[in-house]
């Protein structure tokens, strides 16, 4: 379904550049769900952002459904891949209703029947339709996601990008998300390439996992290798230790991966 | 413990005035604090940041803080007027906020807002508090910290801007330190090297920490106690290495909602509230 080969993102120009991402090449078959790991600069969410076509400074090439890609995308391929943010209170309109999000999107590529959506849209991610003429300001953390995830299907893609969809969410919201992220991919067949720096999150979520350091692909596994601890490269392990938490003696031992 | 605790709360309470009422945060907890690293757990708002805000009597303008005993090493919080508070606050009692971006001044270098956190608490002159901010930055594992000390705030990276403000808030010494959400915005490695940090200042100065945090799995390794709130209450105190046998169904739900490493990938149990908890 996606095919990346070769990806280099760069940032800045002369001698400021940036290289973010580094011959980055992997893919994910249809209806997988494969998982980046990777700390805070490691290029990860750069990697979805030049997927979703929100970088344009990138070299290599980017496949989806068979369609190569270049740096401006048609229409088409808006329909076909959608992408959810990590932050619920920036990535919804503040003055715009729920209704008016929702409404947008099927503006925007001529969908006819326009009502029905909607309210099957607000069904599938829990919400009554009685949040329909809400203002995201009345919303909590966990029901913003939920529209935002809401906005993403809409459209009926077959690629959803999920950019630390959790992360701004307490546990116990981030538990009701992971369940209806799970439950609509398996009702809809979708294809997720999902971004976080939790591993048990990843883990949860994901087939594949691949985990980045410094704009590189350092190693990738399935699920099952990660949780029998099997990842071979020292940079995995020491994000295994750090995640099962604080224990003084492997923290005096962490040392940086370059 | 020692006898007498360095911090004791009875029957805290702090609510806010708003056009839409009185929103109490948190109603009525008590707990006691000695040289010890002690955990305040709960989601958003279950009034553990205005808990800890609430000990330094930093609460906005609508709102109101009553409690029947609020005493610190003998001295009465509540009673005690602003110009004492500001003897307090810093000096004996100190605070890390979240997001060291927004804490920090930005025009200002970091060392120097390091230097002027100790000469305001002490008559040092500008280059003794110079060379102690340099020996703190040491401290806090900065390399190179001579040419960190002339960086401004932007120029500095989340973890060593969190490092920062670690200096800043250790430099005066104090008895007291209320950490709220000090690595949330951190990576994990460079997260549980903070923590490390703190830790030391607990054993080598007989500190006592609270450390507020929604993350509960760091809290069971971290500290020594742990307080568990919900709805502005205390659900249940326990000592750290007891929580993942903990009794109460607001604990259990929130550690199984959990997604675990070694865990499968069926569905994770949702957390039901029970507004029984709620009440008495």
């Amino acid at each position: 379904m996606i095919t990346v080969e070769n990806l280099n993102v760069m940032f800045g120009r002369g001698r400021n550049t940036v290289q973010a991402v580094r011959n980055a090449s992997f893919a994910v078959a249809e209806g997988e769900s494969f998982g980046l790991v990777g700390e805070s600069g490691s290029g990860k969410s750069t990697v979805l952002r030049a997927i979703a076509g929100l970088h344009t400074h990138w070299t290599g090439s980017i496949k989806v459904d068979g369609m190569a890609l270049t740096q401006k995308r048609p229409r088409a391929f808006r329909k076909l891949l959608q992408m959810v943010f990590q932050d619920p209170f920036g990535s919804l309109h503040p003055r715009h209703t729920v209704d008016f999000i929702l409404k947008e999107p099927l503006a925007i590529h001529r969908f006819d029947t326009v009502e029905p959506r909607i309210l099957k849209a607000l069904d599938e991610v829990g919400l009554g339709p009685e949040f329909r003429f809400r203002y995201p300001h009345q919303l909590s953390g966990g029901q913003r996601q939920r529209i935002a995830i809401a906005r993403a299907l809409i459209l009926e893609p077959r690629v959803v990008l999920l950019d630390e969809p959790t992360s701004a969410l307490d546990v116990s919201v981030q538990a009701e998300i992971l369940n209806l992220l799970d439950r609509l991919r398996r009702e809809h067949g979708l294809t997720y390439i999902m971004v976080s720096h939790n591993l048990a999150v990843v883990a949860h979520l994901c087939e594949r996992i691949a985990v980045m350091n410094r704009g590189v692909f350092v190693e990738e596994m399935t699920d099952e290798q990660l949780r029998t601890s099997t990842p071979i490269h020292g940079y995995t392990q020491q994000l295994l230790v750090a995640s099962k938490g604080y224990d003084r003696e492997a923290i005096d031992g962490f040392v940086e991966f370059t | 413990m020692a006898d007498t605790p360095l911090l004791s709360v009875e029957d805290l309470r702090v609510s806010f005035n708003t056009p839409k009422g009185v929103v109490e945060a948190v109603r009525g907890i008590d707990f006691e604090l000695g040289q010890e690293r002690l955990g305040i757990v709960g989601e958003s708002g279950s009034g553990k940041s205005q808990t800890g805000r609430a000990i330094l009597r930093l609460i906005s303008g609508n709102g109101r803080i009553e409690a029947k005993k609020m005493e610190f090493d003998g001295i009465d919080l509540l009673s005690a007027n602003e110009r004492r508070m500001r003897s307090i606050r810093g000096n004996r009692i100190s605070m890390i906020m979240q997001d060291p971006q927004y804490s920090l001044n930005p025009v200002m270098t970091v060392g120097s807002q390091i230097a002027e956190a100790y000469r305001v608490h002490s008559k040092a002159g500008r280059r003794e508090a110079r060379d102690r901010a340099l020996d703190m930055l040491e401290t806090v594992r900065i390399r190179e910290h001579e040419k960190v000390y002339n960086l401004y705030p932007h120029e500095v990276s989340g973890g060593m801007g969190q490092r920062i403000m670690i200096a800043m808030m250790l430099i005066p010494e104090p008895d007291l330190m209320i950490a709220d959400e000090p690595t949330s915005a951190l990576d994990v490695t460079v997260q549980l090297q903070v923590l490390a940090l703190l830790d030391d200042m607990v054993r080598e100065r007989g500190m006592g920490l609270i450390l507020i945090s929604h993350d509960l799995n760091l809290v069971a390794s971290f500290c020594d106690r742990v307080l568990v709130m919900y709805g502005g209450r205390i659900m249940e105190t326990l000592d750290a290495k007891d929580l993942h046998s903990a009794q109460h169904s607001y604990t259990r739900g929130l550690l199984e909602c959990l997604p675990q490493l070694d865990g499968s990938h069926g569905a994770l149990p949702v957390l039901k509230r029970d507004p029984a908890w709620l009440e008495e």
